[in-house]
């Protein structure tokens, strides 16, 4: 993964995306889809805390989220990264097993929703069209 | 506590040794029903590059191909100059400023670039006669909005870029032509672009006028809201400053 030390803070940090679930394997599915896509890095954390420092260090454009971890929950995860001043305008994709808990994650900051199993193609897709439309603003 | 007969204790310890090795299995087998599901979210990613490469492709090539029949068009008159693309980008521009999704649509910019082929059919001695023209002349000259639909009528990429170039002389009171389309029934893209084309025209320099500034532009415009324009694209026109519009001409220049 491509880890930065630490960027000075004025400096716009690249585009990036940020995988957050407790299944290695899932993670490893999500980056493997979206590998190399559109030139952007990846970063993954495997609960809510290691999201949030993560986040704090790379602030990604776009985080998938699942919602139900051990720890810190999705929810909890979610509110955390939208109290981090860089977070404020990224994407979050809440990563969910149903549509009964979207009105509880709306509330916490999420913006769109992905149910498992989710298809790759609209990851892709989703992904993409992000990364199109902030890198040509 | 009773005591096991060694047999009993070979016996289940056979029985755990079993159970580890099939677990083993198990998870031996899910390792490789991983390793091929990761394998398919990269091929499925490859090919998603590679369609994203050929929609890339294909519309440079569509964009290609509409600016040759565009500048071929322009080739003919040399005082038009780059219009078709002015009035592209400013047409862009206004739909970008109306809030609607005609500025992302690359349709309504093929649509405005094409708008005038109809003009191909129009005989030189109309299109550049320097005096006013006879009816007969006119209605010769207002016939390439539906020559121009016609040309185009098979080329299904076009989409509704087709509608901009038949009905781009429509006016919002029904008196344009062809159809004599009025209000709401003139396709938006088109109302669009009957604002950018009339801006371009009177900030152009024409045999039988110079060019106006685009104050002056912009005050003629904004009296045919209501009668000429749809006065919601004008609401949208009067959001863009001079200056950008200066920068577009300048860009393009």
């Amino acid at each position: 993964m491509n880890e930065l030390a630490g960027p000075p803070p004025a400096a716009r940090a690249p585009w990036s995306v940020m995988i957050v679930d407790d299944d290695p394997f899932i993670r490893k599915l999500i980056a493997t889809t979206l590998a190399d896509v559109a030139g952007f890095a990846l970063h993954e954390a495997s609960d809510g805390g290691q999201a949030l420092a993560l986040a704090a260090r790379v602030s990604p454009a776009l985080v998938f989220l699942d919602v139900d971890m051990p720890g810190p929950n999705g929810i909890e995860t979610c509110r955390g990264l939208r109290e981090l001043e860089p977070m404020r305008q990224a994407t979050i994709v809440m990563l969910t097993a149903g549509a009964e808990r979207e009105p509880e994650a709306l509330q916490a900051g999420a913006d769109l929703f992905l149910t498992k199993p989710f298809s790759p193609l609209e990851l892709l897709r989703l992904v993409d069209g992000l990364h199109a439309e902030d890198t040509r603003a | 506590m009773s005591k096991l007969a060694p047999v009993e204790i070979e016996r289940l310890q056979e029985q755990v040794a079993q159970l580890t090795a099939r677990l083993a299995e198990r998870e031996q087998a899910m390792r490789e029903q991983e390793r091929q599901l990761e394998r398919y979210a990269a091929d499925l990613r490859e090919t998603y590059k590679l369609e994203r490469e050929h929609a890339l492709e294909l519309r440079g090539s569509y964009m290609a191909t509409v600016r040759a029949l565009s500048n071929a068009v322009e080739a003919r008159d040399a005082y038009t100059g780059k219009h078709a693309e002015r009035v592209a980008a400013y047409g862009l521009e206004l739909g970008r400023a109306t809030g609607s999704s005609l500025a992302v649509d690359p349709q309504i910019e093929f649509g405005f670039l094409l708008h005038d082929i109809g003009k191909v059919a129009v005989p030189d001695a109309i299109l550049f006669k320097p005096n006013p023209l006879s009816p007969l002349e006119r209605d010769l000259m207002e016939r390439h909005p539906l020559i121009g639909w016609e040309i185009l009528r098979e080329v299904d990429f076009l989409g509704v870029a087709k509608l901009v170039v038949r009905s781009h002389h429509e006016r919002w009171d029904g008196t344009g032509y062809p159809d004599r389309l009025a209000g709401d029934g003139i396709p938006y893209a088109a109302r669009v672009f009957a604002v950018a084309d009339t801006l371009d025209a009177l900030t152009t320099t024409r045999p039988y006028r110079v060019a106006l500034p685009f104050e002056q532009a912009r005050a003629i415009i904004r009296e045919g809201a209501g009668s000429q324009f749809d006065p919601s694209v004008i609401e949208a026109f009067n959001q863009i400053s001079d200056r950008e519009l200066a920068d577009i001409r300048e860009s393009i220049a």
